[in-house]
């Protein structure tokens, strides 16, 4: 077999391919569309659905153009040059539409449905059968998202071979053979895949269809704009529905270079946010009873308050580019502060090496790499689109060796290296120095040439990441920084950051600062400012006069439940922007309504550094505005000009700044710091204590941030309520059981949760699910992501209590 | 048009033109009258006509036989009809199946009466019925709910404020 390119003629006109292309591919490029069901370009081929016949010159048979692959002088003929191929097509439509029940008036896939497209394209005007059809139940829930009507299925196994090949969930099986074949789920499981939509939007008929989007409208009742996904930083394309205003549907675009064709439950079924009843959409002041007030008002109050105060702003992680460009610049150029910060995890000298590269690693490269080292993330549950594209790597091959606490997903595809949390760094120095369990991975990225890739996620603490770092050169490695959240990346590159301006510059580097005066002007605050957790805590020392909140609620988001809670109790001015006010109701003297994901035109960047546009769908419901435009409106209530009126106007001095020969340090000049906040550099404390475990917690996919408001069906499927993972050795010996509760207590708070015993998780550690309904782990947490805690069974602290 | 060249026509040329044209007038002057009487004397339309706002039908068990598909709202060439579907309740259907219409809506602003939203409707949910008499006197009152295109018409002639649903 050779990779020469082939060329062949596909009726009558020639065409030439690379090797191992498919008729059915090579003819779409000639623009010639074959019907098809089962084949698709993001699946492996299968011939299951036969309604793709060509005739092959010189084959006694006519061929499916989705199995057969080209070959040299090959002479093909489809449905518009042969006869025969148009009759075996109609035939096929015809037995195909034979047991299929026709119900496309109560079938949500009516209007948009391959199959009633082709057969009205191809297929016969009239049936000739008029014998009892095929009945079955009708739907079956296979979720609390997904329905299945086993009439209208063409037996195409699209649906099998995504959960086989793709999300590697295998969960749905075609069962029995002839007329009775039919896709089944085993007896009493559920379709717990946190890929199981990406099924509905491939089923080429109405049999699989999801249970948000059921009877809800139908095509031309749609308003559609090309989106991003505001859950996470995989960056995925969506395709965002709204129905009379409102948001009705998610659907992913293809995008093979982030996506392909998939994305994420989340991605596709929290998209009630935006009309969640608690959202607020007027100006609030507390002054007037936190009642409705102008925006001119309440800018106007805030400027007040700002103007020569002891002013900081902390963020969330998913506003747009532009967002954090324009609060990067109100905080240095009008405020005058540099303290502001998105970050819920410091990563050190890696973000400077984030914030000023573009690109680092693409999902190209995590496909082509032929051995990849994961550090701290659990990529299912983190960027679970990263997860398919790892998953896709190792059916190409890739060796894949995960470091993390508890065992991911990917356990059946790479291989696990269980470890404490905070122990990264000093396992990697290890390996980089020839020892340890992840010697042989060194090697292994070595012998790649340059294409292996070492993908560090923001948990591993600064220590570790920089050791990542270290590792990937020493091993020549292209090295990317995962951040979770869908725009950290753009926040880092923005200088949401209180040592770095936009481009990975230092704050206390003059050149930086002097090659940033063109557009900043030269009085930039030039000392380091203070980071999340010293924000914080000067807050509640009283050293702050403002705290400004934008999108972020401090209570819930943040590993600082107690200290937040006393800092929003101890500033004199708290001002929230976002989307309502949730928890912070009681401690908010102004409120912001900021506009929705799905109403902002602009920019994210993915983990990877890619920059996507986003359209907006709909215009901002009410009096809320795109956070730029407020900063610039705060900006000129305080007397100051942010330089930009129009978004364009904006995006052009961001691709300035960030393009320019701004934003590129030299990267040999990335010197390890530390960070304002020495906690997130820290070693895991070593617990000595028996009965304390280390207990680390992250996000799960589906807890209960506010952008899954109202995805009742998705957290049906996907969430639990909150628990604690413990090994079961250590679950012995502290005399946990499987279901019971344990009360955990660590330094910052306590908690009883119900005990689950994993034994795919390293000894000594404890794990909880960020957020998940029952307990927000931030109560528990001071400042980092792991704590050392207390466990032991509740029965025996309430005796404890009752007798004392 | 020029009339450079045409003769000036003559006086018995003339008188005969408004001689003729006269006769027609009288003709008329003395024919049967046609104009309706209406409201005060209602003529019953033809029988198979179908000229009036729409209906809902049910099936004889009373569920609805509409569906809520929206076929007729895609047919509509007006864009007169509002379908939002739902599913129901299997212990107490509105309609057969697993589908009906949650919320139906036709504005008679729009409609103009081409029924090709009755030829769509796969269930012959939809009908014209014979009832002409459309008369609103506010923008939401030309938009006809579910409730009352499932009720029959009343008679042609029933007093707009004794109309069912008005
Ligand atoms: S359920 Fe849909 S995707 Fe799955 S085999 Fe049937 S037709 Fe194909
Ligand atoms: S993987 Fe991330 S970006 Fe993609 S749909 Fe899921 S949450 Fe959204
Ligand atoms: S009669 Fe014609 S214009 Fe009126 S609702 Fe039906 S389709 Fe629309
Ligand atoms: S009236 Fe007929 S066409 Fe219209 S939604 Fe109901 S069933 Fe469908
Ligand atoms: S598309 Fe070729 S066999 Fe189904």
């Amino acid at each position: 077999m050779t990779d020469e390119p082939v060329t062949l003629t596909i009726d009558g006109k020639e065409i030439t391919v690379p090797a191992q292309t498919l008729i059915i591919r090579a003819a779409e490029q000639l623009g010639i569309e074959i019907p098809r069901f089962c084949d698709h370009p993001f699946l492996e081929p299968a011939g299951a659905c036969r309604q793709c016949y060509v005739e092959i010159e010189g084959q006694p048979k006519l061929a499916t153009s989705c199995t057969v692959r080209v070959a040299p002088g090959m002479v093909v003929r489809t449905q518009e040059t042969s006869e025969l191929a148009r009759e075996a097509q109609v035939a096929n439509l015809e037995f195909l539409l034979l047991n299929h029940p026709l119900d496309c008036p109560v079938c949500d896939r009516g209007g948009e449905c391959p199959l009633q497209d082709q057969a009205l394209a191809f297929g016969p005007g009239e049936s000739r059968y008029r014998e009892a059809k095929r009945v079955y139940e009708k739907p079956i829930p296979l979720s609390p998202l997904v329905n299945l009507d086993r009439e209208r299925c063409v037996l195409c196994a699209r649906c099998t071979r995504f959960c086989d090949e793709i999300s590697g969930d295998r969960f749905i099986e075609l069962f029995e053979r002839g007329a009775g074949e039919r896709v089944s789920i085993a007896a009493g499981e559920d379709f717990r895949s946190p890929f199981s939509g990406n099924t509905i939007q491939i089923c080429p008929v109405g049999a699989l269809t999801s249970e948000t989007y059921r009877f809800v409208a139908r095509p031309f009742d749609l308003t559609s704009a090309d989106g991003v996904c505001p859950h996470c930083s995989a960056g995925c394309n969506l395709r965002v529905d709204v129905r009379r205003g409102q948001v009705v549907r998610h659907l992913a675009r293809d995008n093979a270079e982030v996506n392909d064709a998939w994305t994420c439950d989340k991605g596709r079924f929290a998209f009630r946010y935006p009309d969640d009843p608690a959202r607020i959409t007027t100006p609030l002041l507390r002054d007037r009873g936190l009642e409705p007030a102008s925006f001119g008002e309440v800018l106007g109050w805030v400027a007040d308050r700002c103007v020569g105060s002891r002013v900081a702003f902390l963020t969330g992680g998913r506003l747009l580019d532009e967002d954090y460009y324009a609060l990067s610049k109100l905080a240095r150029t009008v405020v005058g502060t540099n303290d502001l910060d998105h970050r819920r995890h410091e990563g050190g000298a890696v973000e400077v090496w984030a914030a000023s590269r573009p690109m680092s690693v693409a999902y190209a490269d995590v496909e082509r790499a032929p051995a990849v080292l994961v550090v701290g993330l659990d990529a299912e549950q983190e960027v679970p689109i990263l997860h398919l594209r790892l998953r896709k790597a190792a059916r190409k091959g890739a060796r894949i060796t995960v470091v993390h606490p508890r065992r991911t997903r990917l356990h059946d595809v790479a291989a696990h290296v269980l470890c404490r949390p905070g122990e990264e760094a000093s396992l990697l120095r290890e390996a980089v120095r020839g020892a340890g369990p992840l010697a042989s991975v060194v090697e292994e990225l070595g012998a790649a040439g340059g294409a292996g890739v070492v993908l560090a996620g923001e948990r591993c603490s600064s220590a570790g990441a920089e050791a990542a770092l270290a590792l990937a050169r020493t091993a020549g490695a292209r090295f990317g920084y995962v951040v979770r959240r869908a725009n950290d990346r753009g926040a880092l590159r923005a200088g949401v950051h209180p040592r770095l301006l936009p481009g990975g510059r230092a704050v206390d580097d003059p050149a930086g600062r002097a090659a940033l005066a063109p557009l900043w002007g030269d009085a930039l605050p030039s000392t380091p400012g203070r980071g999340r957790r010293a924000i914080l805590e000067a807050a509640a020392a009283g050293e702050l006069d403002v705290l400004f909140l934008i999108g972020i609620d401090p209570l819930t988001d943040l590993p600082d439940g107690a200290l937040a809670r006393r800092a929003l109790e101890n500033v004199p001015v708290k001002v929230v922007q976002s989307l309502e006010l949730g928890d912070l109701e009681p401690f908010a003297d102004a409120f912001l309504p900021a506009a929705a994901p799905v109403e902002k035109a602009g920019h994210v960047t993915t983990w990877e550094g890619r920059r996507q546009r986003v359209e907006p769908v709909r215009g901002p419901v009410g009096l809320s505005r795109p956070d730029w435009e407020i900063l610039a409106g705060l900006a000129a209530a305080m007397g100051g000009d942010l330089g930009f009126e129009t978004l364009d106007q904006l995006d052009a001095e961001l691709e300035r700044v960030l393009e320019a020969g701004l934003g590129t340090p030299d990267a040999g000049a990335v010197e390890p710091f530390v960070g304002p906040d020495p906690r997130g550099g820290e070693e895991a404390p070593t617990a000595a204590d028996p009965g304390s475990l280390l207990l680390f917690t992250y996000p799960l996919l589906v807890d209960e941030g506010r952008l899954s408001a109202r995805a009742d069906e998705l957290k049906a499927a996907l969430q639990d309520p909150a628990f604690v993972e413990v090994h079961p050795d250590d679950a012995a010996r502290l005399g946990l059981a499987e279901g019971a509760a344990a009360l955990v207590t660590t330094e910052a708070g306590r908690a009883e949760v119900p005990v689950r015993l994993n034994e795919h998780l390293a000894p000594g550690t404890a794990f909880v699910p960020f957020n998940n309904p029952g307990l927000v782990a931030g109560t528990l947490l001071a400042g980092s992501f792991w704590i050392p805690a207390g466990l032991e069974p509740a029965t025996v602290s309430r005796a404890r209590e009752a007798s004392a | 048009m020029s009339t450079a060249g045409r003769p000036t026509p003559g006086f018995w040329e003339a008188a005969s033109a408004i001689a003729r044209g006269m006769a027609t007038v009288f003709k008329q002057t003395f024919r049967p009258d046609t104009t309706e009487r209406w409201p005060a004397e209602i003529v019953p339309t033809p029988e198979r006509s179908h000229i009036g706002r729409h209906r809902l039908n049910r099936h004889e068990d009373g569920l609805e036989k509409c569906i809520g598909c929206e076929l007729c709202a895609y047919a509509c060439p007006a864009d007169a009809i509002w379908v939002e579907g739902a599913d129901n309740d299997p212990e107490n259907p509105v309609s057969p199946g697993e589908r009906y219409a949650k919320d139906y809506q036709i504005n008679y602003l729009r409609c103009i009466m081409c029924g090709l939203c009755v030829e769509a409707c796969p269930t012959r949910a939809l009908t014209l019925t014979s009832y002409y008499e459309l008369s609103f006197t506010s923008r939401e009152e030309a938009i006809w709910t579910k409730e009352q295109l499932l009720e029959p018409p009343p008679p042609l002639g029933t007093d707009p404020v004794d109309r069912e649903g008005r």
